[in-house]
């Protein structure tokens, strides 16, 4: 068999795999994500985030060292490796939602713009590259302490700023459709 | 089996719905007819007889394209957005495996015909795996029925890729029953597909969904771009993670 027949054949058999796991598969993304809304926004590690912010300080795991507590320090580095981890996945939730949001948007859009949505798609990918970048390394025990503890600013100030953008959009998203039944364009807004 | 799904599709009424898909299958049926009356008259093995098989083979396979058309866009027709992104993708998949398969096809005159069937059918597979693919990234709902379709279609292309590469450079010289090997191993995953098709078609429709573009194109406009910026700041927080002296304090 030449090279060509063997890339065909590559070729068909994937598509074989796509198609069946496209076809057999359940949609990966519920649409209570969103569909909760506010509610279930509010009940995310937001709340909780000064204590785990005082969980995640160097200072705590720096004194019992100078105090000769290596045993407790260790284990309150692996409680420390666990909270990075759920922080990492807290994370993923809001990005994804943020995406689920942002395709529901474009769904319900009579008008979707490529570039965006390709720029949606490549983020999507980066983000997933990059969180499984950290999440192996924070396994693995790769990650400097300090990195983990500086996480606790990282995911403060970014779940801050996306549960305000979020209610924002949200409200807009309401606001439009709200206003839409009375501007007489119906459903061919904008084109 | 395609007489039965006919009869299916019109005892239903779903050639209302689906006028494509009906006069694709209608076609099918046309075509055994047809080359059973040519093959009768001028002979399997003569000219014009394979000229009529690629002729009524060209003219099924645009009937295929349309009634797949047809029901993406019953499908993707309440999301007029997504349908619009949705032919971009097709067409942009397309262009891409039409390069590829013009490379790769290169070079072999005496076999341009197969080679062009196979490259159809992986360009069509391809671009509808592709929208099928959009469909499931967007989360949109697709009615058991119109699935069965679009997966038959495509199932029947994938494996036709596979039989007209493996099935003929593994068995072609060393068989000389190739042409019955042929026949037989593409009817039985039709006739799979037909079946599978008749079972998900033995019931009405569903209603026709409503027009979901509820919202004006300005709050799009709007969001999309902020949403972006928003995933964006998180990607580069994640680049930056271990970062320490660069990260800037928020």
């Amino acid at each position: 068999m030449n090279y060509s027949a063997a890339v065909f054949a590559s070729i068909g058999l994937l598509l074989l795999l796509a198609i069946a796991w496209l076809a057999f598969s359940e949609s990966r993304r519920s649409t209570k994500v969103i569909r909760n809304g506010r509610g279930e926004r509010e009940g995310l590690h937001i709340s909780h985030l000064p204590q785990i912010k005082q969980a995640l300080a160097n200072v705590d795991f720096m004194y019992l060292r100078e105090r000769g507590h290596t045993a407790l320090a260790n284990r309150i580095r692996k409680e420390r490796r666990r909270i990075a981890l759920g922080y990492l996945a807290c994370l993923r939730v809001e990005f994804e939602r943020l995406l689920h949001f942002a395709r529901m948007i474009a769904a319900m859009s009579p008008h979707v713009a490529v570039a965006q949505e390709a720029q949606g798609l490549r983020l999507n990918l980066e983000f997933s590259y990059r969180y499984y970048l950290i999440y192996f390394r924070l396994v693995s025990g790769i990650a400097p302490l300090e990195a983990i503890g500086n996480l606790s600013d990282m995911v403060s100030a970014l779940t801050v700023r996306m549960q305000t953008a979020m209610s924002e959009l949200g409200e807009q998203a309401v606001l439009g459709a709200e206003l839409l039944p009375h501007n007489g364009s119906g459903l061919d807004a904008g084109g | 089996m395609q007489l039965a799904l006919s009869g299916i599709l019109i005892t239903f009424r779903h050639f209302r719905r689906l006028p494509f898909f009906t006069a694709y299958i209608c076609l099918n049926v046309a075509q055994g007819l047809f080359l059973f009356a040519i093959f009768q008259y001028y002979g399997t093995s003569s000219h014009t007889a394979m000229l009529a098989g690629w002729w009524s083979e060209a003219i099924t396979l645009l009937a295929r394209l349309f009634a797949t058309a047809e029901i993406l866009h019953l499908v993707l027709i309440p999301y007029r957005g997504i349908w619009g992104l949705a032919w971009r993708v097709i067409a942009v998949t397309s262009m891409a495996m039409f390069i590829f398969v013009v490379a790769a096809s290169r070079g072999n005159a005496g076999l341009a015909l197969m080679h062009a069937e196979r490259g159809y059918n992986l360009i069509f597979a391809t671009a509808l795996i592709s929208c099928l693919a959009l469909i499931r990234y967007y989360s949109i709902r697709v009615e058991n029925v119109y699935k069965a379709l679009l997966v038959g279609f495509c199932f029947y292309s994938c494996v036709k890729i596979l039989l007209s590469t493996v099935l003929y450079d593994f068995l072609y010289r060393p068989h000389s029953q190739f042409a019955s090997l042929w026949q037989i191993l593409s009817v039985v995953p039709y006739l799979l597909v037909l079946l599978f098709w008749s079972a998900a078609l033995a019931h009405p429709l569903p209603e026709k969904r409503e027009q979901q573009s509820v919202l004006p194109s300005s709050v799009y406009q709007l969001i999309s771009p902020e949403i972006n910026l928003q995933l964006l700041a998180i990607n580069k927080r994640l680049m930056n993670f271990f970062k320490i002296e660069e990260e800037p304090q928020q």
